[in-house]
């Protein structure tokens, strides 16, 4: 198969189960009862999947390889803009600190 | 008094979902969503420059952020693609990366019960992580549904156009951005500015510790299981620690 037709096959179907997934119960579920324990279960998605999307990216320098000292300067980023999150609560400032301490910290300690 | 028989076609079409509009609403959700939108859009930018470097075409590029409208989906694909991985690994990888929209429609969806289909599939497009942070402590406080969903989709609608406006910036300047400045760190920074706010009840933070050991043990797993695993792991924790009963409260 060519690039672009995997591209554009990637593009259709991944928009599909993506909408799939957002209309879901909006759209099919509207009128049933949901069990206690997919709601339990469904409350913690979102933090199961951001921390499993976000930590790799922070933690790992490399495949199996873990950073936690202070060479590792989008920790250090992460962590003042985590705090700066968890506080203030806002995306624009998140990443302005985020980026800040990561440039100042390639600039200064690098 | 007009009588149906007298209305154009266009107006009958539209008048159950004009019973749920209401334009102030709609305004307040734009701008309200101003502040999130600006940072979106290094973001999208990425997701612009990603999608170029993985060989697709500027209009694929551009496809992607109209069609998939999911910054983390996006990124994966790209980098799968870039990676030469198989279709059915980047659909996978994909899929695992939105299942958390499952809960942000499931926690809407008892909100949305009276509204007109349309309404319904139109919010359901829109469903990004920041349109549902933004605006689902309204729906829960509020029975104004017609004011409420307006201000969904009038946010909704800015993160869209702003998301659009980003990759096509993206695909412009992606080859003159300097890789020491590092941009593409801004997709963990967008993501921890969801993430941090959550972490404030037991519940979560165990969910937080577990996925995140999760996470780095099984980095090594193919087609990113990982997430599948590390997620699957964290949920699990929190619906543990939920059955665990709180300390009792301190009396001041």
């Amino acid at each position: 198969m060519s690039k672009p037709l995997v591209i554009w096959l990637v593009i259709v179907v991944v928009g599909i189960l993506n909408y799939a997934a957002r209309l879901s119960f909006i759209a099919f579920f509207a009128r049933r009862e949901m069990p206690p324990l997919l709601a339990h279960a469904l409350r913690h998605v979102p933090a199961a999947m951001l921390t499993a999307i976000v930590v790799p990216a922070i933690v790992l320098a490399g495949p199996g390889t873990l950073a936690l000292d202070t060479g590792n300067h989008k920790l250090l980023a992460a962590l003042v803009a985590g705090v700066i999150a968890w506080r203030w609560r806002s995306p624009v400032l998140t990443i302005v600190v985020g980026m800040s301490v990561l440039w100042l910290a390639d600039y200064l300690l690098a | 008094m007009q009588t149906k028989g007298s209305l154009s076609r266009r107006a009958l079409f539209f008048m159950p979902m004009r019973a749920h509009f209401s334009r102030t609403a709609f305004a307040d959700g734009a701008r309200e969503m101003v502040p999130a939108t600006i940072g979106i859009v290094p973001f999208g930018i990425v997701c612009g420059v990603a999608a170029i470097a993985a060989g697709a075409s500027p209009v694929a590029a551009v496809g992607m952020s109209m069609i998939i409208f999911s910054g983390a989906a996006q990124i994966i694909a790209c980098q799968l693609l870039a990676a030469d991985a198989p279709l059915a690994v980047i659909v996978l990888s994909c899929f695992v990366i939105g299942l958390r929209f499952l809960m942000y429609s499931a926690a809407l969806a008892p909100h949305l019960r009276s509204l007109d289909p349309r309404w319904r599939n139109l919010i359901a497009f829109l469903l990004t992580d920041q349109a549902f942070a933004s605006t689902i402590q309204r729906f829960r406080e509020s029975d104004d549904l017609a004011g409420n969903a307006s201000y969904f989709v009038g946010g909704g609608a800015l993160l869209w156009l702003a998301w659009q406006v980003a990759t096509v910036v993206g695909i412009l300047i992606g080859a003159i951005i300097p890789a020491a400045w590092q941009l593409e760190f801004v997709v963990p920074l967008c993501f921890l500015g969801l993430l941090a706010p959550l972490l404030r009840d037991r519940s979560t933070l165990v969910v937080f510790a577990t996925s995140a050991i999760a996470a780095v043990a099984f980095d090594a797993m193919p087609m990113r299981l990982s997430l599948i695993c590390a997620g699957l792991l964290g949920i699990a924790a929190g619906v543990l620690a939920d059955r665990v009963p709180p300390k009792r409260t301190r009396v001041r």
